[in-house]
């Protein structure tokens, strides 16, 4: 009679009984991958109900919602700060929101509202700050107290988007270090970071969300939660699948959602999303055996700041978890930004969990959109772009008479050359005021007067990104150069001011 | 080999000792970070360890504190294993172990003249032991 009801395949309720019974098979995903691996997947099919999968890492679009019960005299909370970290307040009177990303008034990009969600969940005090208008039924208008997550009638983390199925591997081509939602990227592609669990990932290992849908039982955070839906951005035709996501941050553990603070870029939250899945047919018995080597994924140049950002090539995680990667016939060292080591615990805990009799599967009220697409947004401003303002560059050479360039410049009517060498690379920048200089020194030889530092944009860069690096160097020029650094065009910032009279 | 940090003050810094130390003892040292002014300031150096008795006696006689580094003071509390900090370290002194854990060679960091690692660790669990307070700014 077992026969017959496996090759019909098994149902999560078949699943539960056993859960009950205490004959539950759970392998972690890692397990399973190993077994099929040993004994096919017609053997794990049959042996195996349950695989556990689980990751770690940072995701922003996160944040709970909390309801701090009515204070006396009541207050209708207008803007309200949780140790100094601005709230945002979506309801009525003493219900907010605390999102991951919002950052401290006090300590930016160190502390947010993360920070914020992982204190309580501790066990910390939190202060609480608010103001507001008053009304005939709520006459407050300014609070100062505090709380833990015992005073809190409810303290749910409700997350967007969550539990990315894979992410991309990023890079930087520009010449100076940047700090990026994906960490520090040194400058040149001298390092690279990458995101996600790959082979552990909850929806890889169900990539057709035949079993993950709205009102999954998942673990969130160290206790249980649920999948509400798809989360924003959800693009499951790429491989791209998201996950929007609730819990009862009263149940979770710091060990699972830790605040993390990315130098220069914001703050986040770090979460814990173990995901079961069961065995309902062979074919989700394939797909739990599914290795890093066969999750691809883009290496990215995150030094060009547009929605299209270049892509360099493409890598596994199995390749992105050894630590090196080859761009540029280069080979360099790659970093994870989210916990391989939590995300292996998580899986596990999971799994003991089930087998403990304390999480029971649930079956989806929906599945997750499997055809949706993430489209970009709709610009009724228009961006310009370096390229449509840039003018042709005057240019000179090293080994030229100052006399010359003096010339130059005025017959040019301009107030910048740009020195270049025999191929048309940048070399330096010479300006009306270095030459006035060089006559008031009673200096004759180009090579004393010229800037060799060069701070440069592409013709790609937006004019306020240009701008701004003006104003960051404090100068008044750059030139436009292609990716093999030749000099294509010159900006100045007389051309940033024409355009902003206009 | 192993490492000692050589203090200097402003007093002895103008003198040669490094170089003396080297050609009394004959024992080669290797430089591995130097943050030096006329303020004074620190270098980092190797030697071999059945000589560090003797070198260290040695810089000792001629007023420079030496001491056995702490580069690096990493908060295992807070550190949850992701390794934002491998990639960018120069020396690999941080790896992943088998279990994915991460760790550190304070062997092998060379502490604040790189400190590359800390402000990339979103858990903030990454300090260096300030070894430069003469001539650091």
């Amino acid at each position: 009679m077992g026969t017959s009801k496996i090759s019909n395949g098994r149902s999560i309720a078949e699943i539960n009984q056993k859960i009950k019974s205490g004959d539950v098979q759970v392998l972690t995903v890692e397990e399973m991958k190993k077994l099929v691996e040993s004994s096919g997947v017609e053997v794990a099919y049959k042996e195996v109900d349950v695989v556990t999968t689980g990751t770690f890492g940072a995701m922003c679009s996160s944040g709970a919602i909390i309801n701090l019960g009515h204070a006396d005299p009541p207050i209708k909370i207008q803007r309200a700060w949780l140790n100094d970290v601005e709230v945002s307040h979506p309801g009525a009177a003493v219900d907010l929101y605390i999102g991951a990303a919002q950052m401290s008034n006090t300590q930016p990009f160190e502390y947010g509202g993360g920070h914020v969600i992982e204190d309580l969940i501790a066990g910390k005090e939190v202060e609480v700050r608010a103001t507001s208008y008053g009304t005939d039924c709520y006459p407050r208008t300014k609070l100062d107290t505090t709380i833990t997550k015992d005073d809190l009638n409810q303290f749910y983390l409700l997350n967007f988007r969550n539990c990315y199925q894979r992410y991309v591997c990023a890079t930087n081509s520009r010449d100076e270090m940047i700090y990026t939602y994906m960490g520090k990227l040194l400058p040149r592609f001298r390092n690279a970071t990458y995101s996600g669990a790959g082979e552990l990932n909850p929806l890889m290992n169900d990539p057709d969300y035949e079993t993950i849908g709205i009102g999954t039982r998942i673990f969130l955070g160290g206790g249980q939660g649920y999948v509400l839906g798809e989360g924003t951005q959800h693009d499951p035709t790429n491989r791209f699948g998201t996950l929007m996501v609730r819990g009862d941050c009263k149940q979770m553990s710091p060990e699972f959602i830790r605040g993390g603070a990315f130098t220069q870029y914001g703050t986040s939250l770090y979460i814990g999303i173990g995901i079961p899945i069961p065995i309902l047919n062979e074919g989700l018995a394939k797909k739990t055996a599914l290795r890093d080597e066969e999750i691809l994924t883009d290496i990215v140049d995150y030094g060009v700041p547009r929605r299209s950002r270049p892509k360099l090539g493409k890598v596994s995680y199995a390749t992105l978890k050894s630590g090196e990667v080859t761009i540029n016939d280069r080979k360099i060292k790659v970093s994870s930004l989210s916990s391989l080591k939590t995300a292996r615990k998580i899986s596990e805990t999971l799994k003991s969990w089930i087998e403990n009799g304390t999480f029971y599967l649930s079956s989806p009220a929906e599945s997750l959109p499997t055809d949706s697409v993430c489209n970009p947004m709709r610009q009724s401003d228009s961006v310009t772009f370096v390229s449509s303002v840039a003018h042709k560059a005057v240019t000179c050479r090293v080994n030229e008479d100052i006399q010359a360039v003096a010339q130059r410049i005025i017959s040019k009517s301009v107030n910048h050359v740009v020195v270049t060498d025999s191929s048309g690379a940048v070399k330096g920048m010479v300006t009306s005021w270095d030459v006035t200089r060089a006559v008031a020194e009673g200096k004759s030889k180009l090579v004393d007067i010229i800037t060799k530092k060069v701070f440069t944009t592409k013709p790609e860069e937006t004019l306020e990104e240009a701008s701004r690096k003006m104003a960051q160097h404090h100068i008044s020029a750059l030139p436009v150069v292609d990716h093999d650094k030749n000099v294509v065009g010159l900006i100045t910032s007389e051309d940033l001011s024409k355009l902003r009279g206009r | 080999m192993d490492r000692i940090l050589l203090r200097f003050s402003e007093e002895n810094v103008a003198e040669p000792i490094t170089s003396q130390v080297i050609l009394e003892l004959g024992i080669p040292m290797r430089i591995v970070t130097a943050t030096v002014n006329s303020l004074g300031g620190d270098i980092l150096v190797e030697v071999p360890a059945v000589h560090v008795e003797k070198v260290i006696k040695a810089f000792r006689a001629k007023g420079v504190v030496v001491r056995f580094p702490k580069l690096i003071e990493v908060d295992s509390d807070k550190c949850f294993d992701c390794g934002a900090c491998f990639a960018l370290c120069p020396v690999d002194a941080i790896a992943y172990d088998k279990e994915y854990s991460v760790v550190f060679d304070e062997k092998t960091c060379i502490g604040s003249p790189c400190g590359l690692c800390v402000d990339a660790c979103p858990a903030r669990a990454i300090k260096l032991v300030e070894q430069h307070r003469n001539n650091r700014k």
